[in-house]
């Protein structure tokens, strides 16, 4: 299970997560990337989180507590 | 032109260098959102890339800048690579190289600092880098002794509609989206009954 958090100053609104994980992420109707869900088990986030163009989406394993992504 | 012409040689090779490098570095950074390679180019790459090309981009343009305070061909100061338009040699077209250097490092600069200065702020910031590469193209045409051959001409026009079609594309084209993964099912827990 894995911890999203999004830093809205560094998302410029590309939508590559949610292309990539479209039931985690969404884009708003600012530009800015929300996670639909805090918490989620699908590895997508991972690579929604390193194909971020910005690294604006860091992933945390909640078993280990490390980040993961 | 008087003296050794090596620096001379050189300020000329760094600069179309340096251009060469802009051009590319704005093209990797305008498929980041339009995605012409799908697959073959992750975003993330991408940024990497740009970012990549920019600073190599920098670095020739300080050799570049380096070679005409060594060079005595034509006598070039400390102050006339900063201050746009006192340099004595073809002011004009010196001064535009200068700004579009400074605005190069500002830019640069800027993606570090997102955070202070606000993702609204950088956006605008970084559509300078249109009016820079504009500067760049417009410094080495009036500037470049070499902007007469036919090789140096298909430079500027072949990286002036490269960027142009790359914006085209990226205004006009919808991005070629990622696929996700299937999302791995759970083990069945009963098996064979």
């Amino acid at each position: 299970m894995y911890r999203i958090v999004i830093d809205g100053s560094l998302c410029s609104g590309f939508g590559t997560c949610a292309d990539l994980a479209p039931e985690q992420f969404e884009v708003g109707p600012d530009g800015i990337a929300k996670a639909r869900v805090g918490e989620s088990d699908d590895p997508n986030v991972l690579e929604a989180a390193a194909q971020c163009p910005m690294g604006a989406i860091a992933v945390f394993d909640l078993a280990s507590g490390e980040q993961a992504a | 032109m008087k003296g050794d012409p090596t620096f001379w040689i050189l300020a000329r090779a760094t600069g179309l260098a340096a251009y060469a490098l802009l051009t590319a570095s704005v093209l990797a950074g305008l498929v980041v959102k339009s995605r012409p390679f799908g697959k073959a180019m992750k975003p993330a790459t991408a940024v990497d890339l740009h970012r990549t090309l920019a600073l190599l981009a920098l670095g020739a343009v300080g050799g570049h800048v380096a070679a005409l305070l060594a060079d005595h061909a034509v006598e070039i100061g400390v102050l006339d690579v900063l201050v746009p338009g006192i340099a004595p040699y073809r002011p004009l077209a010196t001064g535009l190289g200068v700004a579009a250097a400074e605005l190069m490092v500002l830019v640069y600069a800027s993606f570090s600092l997102r955070r202070r200065i606000g993702q609204k702020n950088w956006r605008r910031l970084h559509w300078t880098t249109y009016g820079l590469f504009a500067l760049a193209a417009a410094h080495g045409v009036l500037t470049g002794s070499d902007s007469g051959e036919p090789w140096a001409l298909g430079l500027y026009l072949g990286s002036i509609g490269a960027v142009a079609a790359a914006t085209a594309w990226r205004a006009l084209v919808p991005p070629a989206k990622p696929r996700p993964r299937p999302r791995p099912q759970p083990a069945a827990t009963t098996e064979g009954a």
